[in-house]
């Protein structure tokens, strides 16, 4: 402790350091300059928008659509991206941005179905491609959704890919999301998305919650119905907001309390890219079809009389008997409450709404009341209330804590 | 009488800390930066799991999530004043009563705790972060005007550095780079990989990274005991990093010896370096790799050292790592006089450090330990037989969280003492360990240290049969 010479030494390198890490910012996302200015080939994922609408995977090798979409490029798309998909149409050639080469079988392993669907639908219209000149229309008012993947389907044939064009047979597609996966999330949700790496067993032993099984096909945090895969939108909110956790012994003097951090700094590009490939370890993503979500309608005005509504309706449903007469998590059968993996799970103490997993706002309350929480005793409630009578309870479940939880809880 | 009395009083003063801790507000600083409960980086504080090493690797961040404003953007978001609050953290460790049983009596005390720490730590950029302790130990063994003693001492802690994610300079000599969560990183998705390399430089423990790091359960070493200026025995503390030799000298001026039980180079209380580390990703095999290389100050010398490391697994609850280190320290420590053995020769060693580390986690179950082989060079030629120039050191721990708030441990040190022989001896130690967490940032522990070997009367490291320390462990 004699050598406090080292505080000077420090402050100068560190001057240094900050210097030196500060250089011109660099090209994102590792792609190639080249691909970008000249060949239009940009690594970014669909927006959320999109991102649920995939191409049903037999699409990719019906022959019907594939000849359905032969004659709809030939009508519109050959012009610029050429008759044999080499990106050299008559009317390309003279672009800024140069046409897609589809006969590159590296870049079309890389494209998902949902960016494909975007970029044709959307073209040149969205972000980033017109700002680098691209001049493809965007056809989503000309070609019906099925036209679409009819021209999508014929244009992979250029790859030379015979199969279904999805992550099980091009993990090129989710490269980006694997590479950050393995960096952020293997130690909890281990190497094969399965959620056994090695810190779950220590973040809460022998009891929920445990890191997901991204395998099994059980979320909780959906906007869909009950027992449904979750939207692109949910997977994400999840990873921006993180997961806040009550049971065990917590962190003294902490009031958020969360055990999945919060990747909200992540670039939103790249927490996409991150759940497109959390996606890709459940094929159930990939084949479903018709993703619904459960309204949440616009939030109505908060009245004594609606929270008092509510509170009946809280005894009526015997929410109590898990979450307790004053919403403490202390009800009856709270120390009985298991979760689908049998280890005891903890009744939400709604008196803290910093601590909801699901979110505090009224919206994010409401959504948890309809969808309930797969795989835990928490039900949804969807059938069993109307429209109204949910945001009753919601209304009645908020008036629980005081004005500056539910603040602190929706600042979170 | 007076043993049950103090016994009583030891547990009056935990009931008190327990009582006092309920109204405490404060938290460690990185769980406050993060809003994080402790457990998302530690098995148990202090000991880091996966993720904890890798939000260390990092630079304190976490993992491909870097806040893009830095320091600034936390003002802005927080204000300042809770922005300065999130940068500091206070640890309280050590113990609160002890007994010692040596051949002759049995020593029974009450100690004050071992460090008072205040953190001051964050990033201040995405690619820049800064640590630094600020230490108060009651009971600090120091050497002045030729002996040893205690006393009371404030200032700079084990460690108090910078780090530097120097991929961006690489991106500039033309190496490819991405951006990744706001770090730089250099190489192509789906290819060679490398966040890093990071620049650690200060007063560092490199350690972190290796298979048997510095932050572990067992990690409070026993009281030092000095009398009439000499050292009567020494702490227990992991072998395997000890400077292992009897006989050596840190300095010539002053004539300090070099303890037997003095951890060198890797798990030490830090000292001034420069450490540059790096984790690959997909070079030759699909595990990641952590190469480390860095220059190390020691006495009045200086290490080179390289060190690597391999993760496996994080499936089936389980993960588990490797580690080689080589060291070779110029002119470390200085000879004893053949003619002399108390006072420093003119000749300063140099020595060839190298080992392995292994780490095993299986659901609560973590194994870690190292066996680390020392031998050194340049000695006087008068010292002849007198001097065994190899020495080694094992060390082997297991935590096993019996229960969300109980963590027991064991650790077994070996030491294959070198140096003169007239002096040196082996020592084994086995110690014990239940430690409570009252919250997660809290904690009491009962350790009990057993000296496995038989007794050496005046031998600082064989005096004594079995050491007990009650103890506490608070992060605020």
């Amino acid at each position: 402790m004699k050598h406090w010479w080292y505080v000077p030494l420090a402050l100068v390198t560190l001057a240094v350091g900050v210097w030196v890490t500060n250089p011109p910012a660099l090209r994102a996302n590792g792609e190639d300059k080249h691909e970008i200015e000249e060949v239009g080939h940009a690594h970014v994922p669909a927006p959320l928008e999109y991102a649920d609408l995939l191409m049903p995977p037999s699409v990719w090798t019906d022959q019907a659509m594939i000849a359905r979409g032969k004659e709809i490029y030939a009508a519109n798309c050959a012009v610029c991206h050429g008759e044999h998909g080499d990106g050299k149409g008559p009317a390309g050639q003279a672009l800024p941005l140069k046409p897609s080469d589809f006969r590159d079988r590296h870049a079309v392993a890389e494209m998902r179905d949902n960016y494909w669907f975007w970029r044709a639908s959307e073209g040149g219209t969205v972000e980033p491609f017109k700002s680098r000149g691209s001049a493809m229309p965007p056809w989503k008012g000309t070609l019906s959704v099925e036209d679409r993947w009819a021209v999508i389907a014929y244009q992979h044939t250029f790859s030379g890919h015979q199969g279904p064009h999805v992550p099980w047979e091009h993990p090129e597609m989710v490269q980006m999301g694997r590479d950050i996966y393995r960096m952020a999330c293997v130690s909890c949700h281990g190497l094969d998305g399965q959620g056994d790496g090695s810190v779950g067993p220590t973040l809460s032993p022998n009891r929920a919650p445990q890191p997901r099984d991204f395998t099994a096909g059980l979320f909780k945090l959906r906007s869909t119905p009950t027992g449904e895969l979750p939207t692109t939108a949910d997977l994400f909110r999840t990873v921006t907001e993180g997961i806040r956790s009550r049971g065990g012994p917590l962190t003294l003097g902490l009031s958020g309390y969360r055990i999945m951090p919060s990747f909200r700094h992540m670039p939103e590009e790249q927490r996409l890219e991150l759940v497109e490939y959390v996606k890709s370890l459940n094929q159930g993503f990939w084949t479903r079809q018709d993703v619904k979500t459960v309204p949440v309608p616009a939030p109505p005005p908060e009245t004594p009389e609606r929270i008092a509504r509510g509170r009946q309706l809280y005894a009526d449903a015997e929410c109590w008997t898990c979450h307790g007469r004053s919403g403490r998590g202390d009800g009856p059968s709270a120390p009985t409450l298991k979760d689908q993996n049998d280890f005891p799970i903890t009744a939400t103490d709604l008196t803290e709404p910093s601590r909801f997993k699901n979110g505090a706002t009224p919206q994010d309350v409401y959504r948890t009341v309809v969808t309930g929480l797969t795989g835990t005793p928490m039900p949804s409630y969807e059938d069993a209330l109307e429209p109204d009578q949910a945001w009753d309870l919601v209304y009645y479940v908020l008036s629980l804590s005081s004005e500056s939880h539910r603040a602190s809880g929706v600042a979170r | 009488m007076l043993r049950r009395s103090l016994v009583l009083l030891a547990l009056v003063t935990a009931g008190i800390g327990f009582a006092y801790v309920q109204s405490v507000e404060a938290v460690p600083a990185f769980a406050r930066q993060y809003d994080l409960q402790c457990n998302v980086c530690h098995t148990r504080p202090p000991r880091l799991n996966s993720f904890g090493e890798q939000f260390h690797m990092m630079g304190f961040q976490i993992p491909s999530a870097a806040r893009p404003g830095g320091l600034g953007e936390s003002i802005k978001d927080k204000g300042l004043a809770q922005t300065i609050l999130d940068t500091l953290a206070f640890r309280m460790e050590g113990g609160i009563f002890e007994s010692t049983k040596s051949p002759h009596d049995t020593e029974s005390k009450f100690v004050p705790p071992e460090e008072f720490t205040l953190f001051v730590t964050r990033p201040l950029l995405p690619d820049l972060s800064f640590f630094v302790e600020l230490e108060a130990e009651p009971n600090a063994v120091v050497f002045e005007d030729g002996r040893f003693v205690t006393r009371a001492e404030v200032g700079l802690g084990k460690e108090a550095f910078f780090m530097a994610n120097l991929g961006q300079v690489l991106g500039l000599i033309g190496a490819p780079t991405m951006q990744m969560g706001n770090q730089t990183m250099v190489g192509r998705h789906g290819g060679f990989t490398m966040h890093g390399p990071m620049l650690m430089a200060g007063k560092i423990d490199p350690s972190t990274n290796f298979s048997y790091p510095t932050n572990r359960q067992l990690i409070a070493a026993t009281e030092t005991e000095v009398k009439a200026g000499e050292v009567e025995r020494f702490p227990v503390v992991p072998y395997a990093f000890t400077s292992k030799f009897f006989g050596l000298f840190k300095d010539r001026d002053e004539g300090e010896p070099q303890l037997v039980t003095d951890q060198v180079m890797y798990n030490t209380p830090g000292a001034p370096g420069v450490d540059f580390h790096a984790m690959l990703h997909n070079l030759v095999i699909d595990h990641p790799q952590i190469v480390q290389v860095g220059f190390l100050r020691e006495n009045e010398g200086w290490n080179a050292y390289a060190a690597w490391r391999v993760d496996f697994g994080e499936r089936d609850q389980s993960a588990f790592s490797v580690s080689a280190l080589i060291n070779w320290g110029f002119g470390v420590a200085w000879a004893p006089d053949p003619t002399d053995h108390d006072r420093p020769s003119d000749r300063r060693i140099d020595r060839l450090r190298y080992g392995v580390a292994a780490n095993a986690r299986w659901k609560g179950l973590d194994v870690y330990g190292a066996l680390i082989r020392d031998q050194v060079f340049d000695l006087p030629s008068g010292l002849g037989g007198e001097f065994d120039r190899t020495a080694t050191g094992l060390t082997l721990a297991l935590d096993f969280l019996a229960h969300e708030q109980v963590m027991l441990s064991t650790r077994f040190d070996q030491l294959w003492a070198g140096g003169l022989t007239d002096q040196k001896e082996d020592g084994s130690v086995l110690s014990f360990q239940v430690k409570y967490f009252l919250w997660q940032n809290i904690a009491f522990f009962a350790r009990d240290s057993v000296n496995v070997r038989s007794t050496v009367e005046h031998h600082p490291l064989r005096e004594w049969r079995n050491q007990v320390l009650l103890g506490i462990d608070w992060d605020f």
